[in-house]
């Protein structure tokens, strides 16, 4: 059944050597593709070497959704190796991952991702892992989560009911902090795990058991939309700026060779975005490629959405917002405290500003950049 | 060659060495990934797993009112559901099968809906369950059992096609058998076997698709625990509660094989 | 009363007609072979006998009674699937006293005494099985039993209900040629039963019709052939008895001399074979008419 020896083409000695050879070959490989996880290995920071690449997890919502619409004319290109407008001109290759938020906080906190669009407390979990600084604020929720309820006409009758929403997230700090701000108990109000989505389509199909949901855009504006007899009992806008959308990039990937003009980059077309959205000629359109896989809202609906989640629409804003005393002593702690108190973080980690060497550092420094004429 | 034996002791070393490399693997690039950052949690280390480990089996709750640890509460919610829920998709799937296999006149509308819903993956339909079926305690229970019931329910139809011939049939009857007696004596115990094998195979996807569900919706259970601790990169609990799921499926397996060896010996002659 | 009346039996598929006009009367202790060229209609007749596929045309009566489904007055034995893979041996013979003996609710209601007629029911199935040559193995299961011994088994399982006639379908066609002879000489053994409970003024246990392509099967085993086939003068209306003959009767204990069915095998293969022979269907069919006042006639008991 097996070959005499004398008629084998190859014998064991032939293949011990091709593989060695094969082995020699394959190590020989250059390799000069720089990767979010190796470590700096870049080429020398001239304008014609090739650019670093960096990846940023974004995931659909109203200021985030602006990368997508980036990609789509062309500022920036979501592949690697391909090149936007901005891109060239800052020599670095952005990568977009447009992926669901629960991966994007994934993706980021296992360094699959240089940056992530997240909002501030959900960075205090991460951070104490991976030291993380907010470069850009996009936006803040003024009115885009809301508290939705069907037979419930005010916060009296909603005691003891159960609301839904998802734990540990947004939802739960802005209904726990608006009930304390409006001086009632959460304690009186029994929160329970739902998605949202799940959450707004049970409302919306009269399930008997779910009668209150605490969910954010689209929801919000569909199931009030859909749903005849639900009735927003408060919403965000009791809290504005309490909730930061914004832009983080971790403090290992910033220090790696085109890490700073990669965030320049991020922020320059962001605003670049918000330009379009002011400019008349381009207003509608942009507001429309901003919404289009957000939700199932039109244009008029898309006008109000932004207004609920408040762009911060230039640097000015941006830094005006960062830099006041209000947010740096007050209003950030405040938040990282009540996570912390209310499990919706285990640990609280260190906050700084500027070049502060904390845990979660907020950088004004491209802010500033961006306004002193890029 | 081909499929040459080899001794007993060399397959019981070789399936030892390759659980041992994967547990080399993992520890390699844990090690690897903590050179990168050494507070990293992806891809824990022992003393990850060592903290993960007491966190998930320390009891909750407060000195007077004690309440079970997060293991103990997600174990319990998560199986109990598919206890029901796969018992009730399979007694459902049972009946309609041998039903349609009994009676052409009731094969004939159902075969078609239910094959082409069979094909349809149950996680898909969440969303539609979910408007069905509302969202209490026994949403879960409903919904895992409709999940497995359409695939179930046609391989139940198909064995019997397949396996009870004409001739059993028509032999019982000049063997002085009732309709009933045939469904229960010829039938039933024919496929029996082939049930039993389905039940199995159904496991994983009811599991699947109920994981899928508590995800979603529900504050206890090992799908909402996963979804819980992976989005705050606990990724220690996570690896543990699938160990815990590999394991306890491995387990269903051996008595669902144990149970079909013991009541249908003759199936494996 | 006739162990099996056919009476003017028709049968089309769509517009074709494969059996016409069959009248058949067999009585009680006989071993008929039916045999009969291929696609000649016999799985038809069969099958209407059976009950599974009532005929177009004309009745079948098992002893008296109207057949229009199958019933435990006919019995089977197939040539492939002929015993329930679930079942030991023992319990494929005792499956018959089982259903037909206890209703499905009494084995769950009242389980002792259902218990108690369950080992009665297994005893006489171990009986049955010693007399078919089935001592060992009893409880093994069929995917265990040789060829063999699983037609034994089928055997065994039909006629331990006695009923009224036994269809054998071409029983020991998968078998090897030493297999087959020694299960030719177990129904040989049966017809002696018949002969000695005839004897005894019994109703004889064992009224066959087996149904054969061995020509010298039907001759050694039966006591009266029968041949389907279209090659008569009305061909073209579908398949009629064309052969009716009585055959002699071998003992079991007699060596097996061939030269003896010569003359009768070559008579078969013409009359009912041959394609070209066409003659009037009667010609040959005249069993009852050749029953005289010998060992033969006995076999034709008409018990009024």
């Amino acid at each position: 059944m097996s070959i005499k020896k004398s008629e084998k083409i190859m014998t064991k000695k032939h293949w011990i050597f091709v593989c060695l050879f094969g082995a020699a070959f394959a190590g020989c490989e250059p390799s000069n593709k720089s990767t979010p996880n190796s470590t700096g290995s870049g080429t020398a920071g001239t304008s014609s070497a090739k650019p670093a690449t960096f990846t940023l997890a974004w995931s659909e919502y109203p200021s985030w959704s602006v990368f997508g619409v980036a990609d789509e004319i062309g500022l920036l290109n979501k592949e690697a190796g391909k090149l936007g407008e901005l891109e060239k001109k800052w020599n670095v290759d952005i990568v977009l991952k447009g992926v669901d938020y629960d991966t994007c906080l994934q993706m980021y906190g296992s360094n699959t991702a240089d940056a992530v669009c997240i909002t501030n407390m959900d960075t205090l979990g991460p951070a104490t892992d991976r030291a993380s600084v907010a470069i850009l604020p996009t936006s803040t929720s003024v009115g885009a989560d809301a508290c939705i309820a069907v037979g419930v006409n005010d916060l009296e009758g909603l005691k003891g009911k159960t609301t839904r929403g998802l734990e540990r997230s947004v939802s739960q700090y802005a209904f726990e902090r608006i009930l304390i701000k409006k001086g009632l108990n959460p304690k009186d109000y029994p929160f329970s795990n739902m998605d949202p989505g799940a959450a707004a389509s049970a409302l919306q199909t009269g399930d008997s058991n779910v009668q209150s949901i605490m969910v954010w855009n689209p929801f919000v504006m569909q199931t009030l939309r859909d749903q005849p007899k639900s009735k927003k009992l408060f919403d965000s806008s009791e809290i504005p700026e309490e909730i930061i959308d914004m832009v983080v990039v971790g403090k290992d990937s910033l220090a790696k060779e085109g890490g700073k003009a990669f965030a320049s980059c991020i922020v320059e077309t962001f605003y670049a975005i918000n330009q379009r959205m002011a400019d008349p000629k381009t207003a509608d359109k942009t507001l429309v490629a901003i919404g289009a896989n957000f939700s199932s809202l039109g244009l008029e609906d898309m006008k109000q959405v932004v207004q609920q989640t408040r762009f911060y629409k230039s640097p000015e804003e941006a830094l005006k917002l960062l830099s006041s005393e209000e947010f740096r002593t007050k209003t950030m702690p405040a938040v990282a405290e009540f996570c912390v108190e209310h499990k919706i973080v285990e640990k609280k980690p260190s906050i700084g500003f500027d070049s502060a060497d904390s845990q979660v550092n907020f950088d004004t420094s491209f802010l500033q950049a961006a306004t002193s004429g890029k | 060659m081909i499929r040459r034996p080899i001794p007993r002791w060399l397959v019981v070393l070789l399936g030892i060495l390759g659980v041992f490399s994967l547990l080399a693997v993992y520890g390699g690039l844990s090690y690897r990934q903590s050179l990168v950052n050494e507070k990293q949690k992806v891809i824990p280390g022992l003393q990850a797993f060592g903290d993960g480990v007491t966190r998930m089996t320390a009891p909750q709750g407060s000195e007077e009112t004690p309440k079970p640890s997060m293991l103990v509460t997600d174990l319990r919610a998560t199986y109990w559901r598919l206890f029901l829920g796969t018992g009730l998709g399979v007694v459902l799937s049972v009946v309609v099968g041998i039903a349609m296999g009994a009676y052409r006149w009731i094969a004939a509308p159902l075969a078609p809906i239910i094959s082409f819903l069979a094909k349809i993956p149950p996680t898909a339909m969440l969303p539609i369950y979910f408007v069905l079926v509302g969202s209490d305690q026994t949403m879960f229970t409903t919904m895992v059992a409709l999940g497995i019931f359409f695939t179930m329910a046609q391989s139940v139809y198909q064995s019997i096609v397949n396996d009870v011939k004409d001739e059993a049939i028509d032999k019982a009857y000049t063997l002085g058998a009732s309709d009933p007696e045939i469904v229960y004596e010829v039938i039933w115990k024919q496929v029996l076997p082939p049930i039993l094998d389905n039940i199995r195979l159904q496991i994983g996807p009811a599991m699947i698709f109920l994981l899928a569900a508590e995800m979603l919706v529900g504050a206890e259970g090992m799908g909402y625990r996963i979804r819980m601790e992976s989005r705050v990169l606990n990724m220690s609990i996570v690896y543990i509660y699938l160990c815990i799921l590999g394991f306890t499926g491995l387990i269903g397996d051996w008595c669902l094989l144990w149970l079909r060896k013991k009541l249908c010996p003759w199936y494996d002659r | 009363m006739h162990a099996l009346e056919i009476r003017n039996l028709s049968h089309w598929y769509g517009t074709r007609r494969i059996l016409n006009k069959v009248n058949l009367t067999i009585a009680p202790g006989q071993i008929v072979a039916l045999v009969g060229p291929s696609g000649c209609g016999k799985s038809t007749l069969l099958r209407a006998i059976l009950g599974t596929d009532p005929p177009s045309e004309g009745e079948v009566l098992a002893e008296g009674r109207l057949v229009t489904e199958p019933n435990r007055d006919v019995g089977i034995v197939y040539q492939n699937y002929s015993l329930y893979e679930f079942l030991s041996a023992e319990e494929n013979v005792a499956f018959g006293l089982k259903l037909d003996k206890t209703s499905l609710i009494s084995r769950f209601i009242a389980l002792p005494a259902y218990l108690r007629k369950r080992r009665e029911h297994l005893q006489m199935a171990r009986d049955f099985l010693k007399k078919v040559g089935l001592e060992t193995a009893m409880g093994h299961y069929p995917a265990e039993l040789s060829g063999g011994m699983r037609q034994r088994v089928a055997i065994a399982q039909a006629f331990i209900l006695q009923p009224k006639i036994v269809l054998l379908d071409e029983p020991f066609g998968a078998l090897d040629e030493a297999t087959r002879e020694d299960l030719q000489l177990m129904l040989l053994r049966f017809y002696q039963e018949n002969l000695k409970a005839k004897q005894r003024g019994e109703r004889p246990q064992y009224t066959i019709i087996i149904v054969t392509h061995e020509l010298n099967e039907a001759i050694y085993v039966a006591d009266r052939v029968i041949g389907l086939s279209r090659f008569h003068t009305e061909g073209s209306q579908g398949a009629m008895v064309v052969y009716d003959r009585p055959c002699p009767v071998f003992h079991p204990d007699d060596p097996k001399d061939l030269s003896k069915f010569v003359e009768q095998r070559e008579e078969l293969r013409s009359a009912v074979f041959d394609p070209n022979y066409v003659k009037h269907h009667s010609k040959y069919v005249s069993f009852w008419d050749e029953l005289s006042n010998d060992a033969l006639a006995v076999a034709a008991m008409n018990s009024r």
